[in-house]
């Protein structure tokens, strides 16, 4: 997605705003399955398919093998890294 | 038949005894605290003969279940005052396993007069207390390969650098790893390389030659839960195996290794960077195990054969995670240190605002030669730091920092290895982050509150090992918890800090905790195994549970109180960018936590 990425550098992708987006658009938008993301961020809060992404924000993109390295996975709610979700705690 | 091996120190005899009924199934960290609590009276100084170290392989090692090659070991800490368990890989707990010893109690010392060094070395049907002066005193690089020359068993090691020779706080329990490359397997905290040193013990070396695998009283149950549990772990994209069927990276740990956390925490706003002031920085990427990774591919394409750096490499016989890593030189190829892990990245890296890899690396190995636990240093450099002694982001001063401590006669020395608690206190720093005298691993407490229990809560000092509820936590941030059934902080913590017990006292590496938890067949795996072992069956909680009262009986007995269960006050009334937050988990629920 960006030219001459580095993996000991941040990978920085600017993005105009979509009113209304959520984070699955968002994903789709990009071309990225969502099989292929883990926990992902917005604003450094753990964001879910259906949040709507609001303007000038940062969104941090991780793949499905990067996560917070515990277990709970299904207390997270967003799916990505659990498919069955017991209960959306958040 | 599982025996316990009693040295004695104080006229370096030693003498086997058959495990008590009653400690059948405990190993590990149950087996070092129940003796800890037993046998050393916790109002004792935990540097004079009455303490006690006590090392046990969990339960399974040496056995065929996978990545249960761990250790414990346990005594009265010097640096919190309480009970202590540390953990780690190596080659120890297997060659333990193997050799049918449950555990090993170490008691006295030599007497005043007597200046030597004695190592000890436990093989088959033989156990030796020998002088040796010439271990003593050298960087533990050195000590590993001599020792591998004089044994040509390739045993396990494990021991105390320097800094527990001179009795100073930050002293951890080194442990060689399987190539023997690196002293690198580190029970690192509390200081109890320090009660080795105390007891003029510079290592215990373990031959298992001779010896066959530990029998399950129930192999067929045995052999369906390791089965079960292979397969949960290889599957799971964060334990599991190196690359998919196309060739592209798969399990995150294989690849990249604890470090794999740098970024991800750095990005939840939850990573501690310039000792605990903001949660977030652009150099996290730098010390990263993504960075690290690729570093490993640069150098094996530049060098070829005689390239050192590695990941997906195991830390102990039988660990099909490998999370661990060497990390080349870019000019070289050269290993600079294997492993560097994230909580060391973070401490020598983010903490200090180093961004540098190979600064990072090279305080690792400084560390790893010294006998220092990485966390503790990190946080103390940290302090030399904040007191404006060196500058943050300086990684060439905190290298020199570090390299006084090799000198007897450097009083800064002697400060920079007696942990963040007295170095800042001597410093004059009024940041000082440490629950009782342990200092913060590398998750900030205040926007993962989860962890910040248990940090508080733990009768081990703040640990994240404790009871890492991380995952289950970092969704709390900014207190947007809407679950009408209110999961409590204290209950999470509670229940992580008893099933992490249980994992410790089973040889199982922590990180099982993935394929157990997101995945039923894992769970009754580990279950399983161990029943299957014990030829009994075990309940986690209540097990785990049990072993937590009796180290928080032994605390309660040493002087504790429910205020030493709380964070450093600035953690309260200093708010965290970039989620701006503060510690706000009330005391009560703190207290509710054990009750």
């Amino acid at each position: 997605m960006v030219d001459d990425a580095r993996a000991n550098e941040n990978t920085i992708l600017q993005l105009e705003h979509k009113t209304g987006e959520t984070f699955a658009d968002f994903l789709e938008r990009l071309g990225v399955d969502e099989d292929d993301v883990g926990d992902c961020f917005l604003n450094g809060k753990l964001v879910k398919p259906s949040d709507e992404i609001p303007d000038d924000v940062r969104i941090g993109l991780f793949p499905f093998n990067m996560r917070l390295l515990c277990g709970g996975q299904h207390l997270k709610g967003h799916g990505y890294t659990q498919s069955d979700v017991d209960v959306d705690y958040y | 038949m599982s025996k316990i091996l009693r040295i004695n120190m104080t006229d370096q005899s030693h003498k086997w005894e058959n495990l008590p009924k009653k400690w059948k199934t405990l190993a590990g960290r149950a087996f070092t605290s129940t003796v800890v609590a037993e046998e050393v009276d916790p109002t004792f100084h935990p540097l004079r003969e009455h303490n006690k170290f006590v090392i046990s392989p969990g339960l399974l090692a040496g056995t065929t279940a996978p990545s249960s090659g761990r250790l414990s070991v346990g005594g009265k800490s010097p640096l919190t005052g309480g009970i202590k368990e540390a953990n780690a890989g190596g080659l120890t707990a297997t060659r333990l396993g193997k050799l049918g010893i449950r555990g090993i109690i170490i008691e006295g010392k030599p007497p005043e007069d007597d200046e030597n060094w004695y190592s000890i070395i436990v093989s088959k049907d033989k156990v030796e207390i020998k002088q040796t002066n010439d271990y003593a005193g050298i960087g533990l690089y050195d000590l590993i390969d001599k020792i591998w020359e004089e044994y040509d068993s390739r045993p396990g090691i494990i021991g105390t650098g320097i800094i527990g020779q001179r009795l100073h706080l930050n002293a951890g329990v080194f442990g060689n790893n399987i190539e023997n490359t690196d002293p690198s397997r580190y029970a690192g905290r509390g200081g109890l390389g320090a009660v080795l040193g105390s007891k003029r013990i510079v290592a215990i070396i373990s031959d298992d030659s001779g010896c066959d695998r530990p029998e399950p009283e129930d192999e067929e149950l045995f052999d369906t839960g390791r089965k079960k549990l292979v397969k949960a772990l290889n599957d799971h994209p964060v334990t599991g195996r190196l690359k998919d069927e196309d060739g592209a990276p798969y399990g995150g740990l294989k690849n990249y290794g604890t470090n794999i956390l740098q970024n991800i925490i750095n990005e939840a706003g939850g990573l501690p960077v310039r000792n605990f002031a903001k949660g977030q920085w652009d150099g996290a990427a730098k010390i990263s195990g993504e960075a690290v990774h690729e570093l490993v591919d640069e150098t094996d394409e530049k060098f070829g054969d005689k390239a050192e750096g590695t990941y997906g490499h195991p830390c102990h016989p039988g660990c099909i995670m490998a999370c661990s890593n060497a990390v080349p030189d870019r000019e070289t190829g050269k290993s600079i240190v294997a492993p560097l892990e994230y909580e060391t990245a973070w401490a020598l890296g983010s903490n200090c605002e180093i961004d540098n890899l190979k600064h990072v690396a090279t305080l690792n190995r400084l560390c790893n030669d010294l006998g220092l636990d990485t966390i503790e240093a990190g946080n103390t450099i940290a302090m030399f730091m904040e007191a404006g002694e060196i500058d943050f982001g300086d990684g060439e001063a905190a290298i020199e920092l570090l390299k006084e401590a090799y000198d007897p006669d450097s009083e800064t020395g002697a400060l920079v290895a007696s942990g963040a608690k007295v170095a800042g206190e001597a410093l004059g720093v009024d940041r000082i982050p440490v629950v009782k005298g342990q200092s913060l691993p590398a998750y900030d407490p205040r926007p993962i509150r989860g962890i910040g229990v248990t940090y508080a809560t733990t009768p081990m000092g703040a640990d994240h090992t404790a009871g890492y509820t991380i995952a289950a936590e970092i969704l709390g941030i900014k207190g947007e918890v809407t679950d009408p059934r209110e999961i409590k902080k204290a209950d999470l913590s509670r229940t992580f800090q008893a099933t992490t017990a249980y994992i410790d006292s089973s040889g199982y590496c922590l990180f099982i905790a993935f394929a157990i938890l997101d995945n039923d067949d894992g769970f009754a795996g580990m279950t399983e195994t161990v029943n299957g072992f014990l030829g009994t069956e075990v309940d986690v909680t209540d097990y785990g549970m049990h072993v937590l009262e009796i180290e928080r009986e032994f605390n309660k007995k040493a002087g504790f109180t429910k205020e030493d269960d709380r964070l450093p006050e600035f953690f309260y009334n200093e708010e965290l960018p970039p989620h701006n937050v503060a510690f706000d988990v009330p005391d009560e629920e703190l207290d509710a936590v054990h009750g």
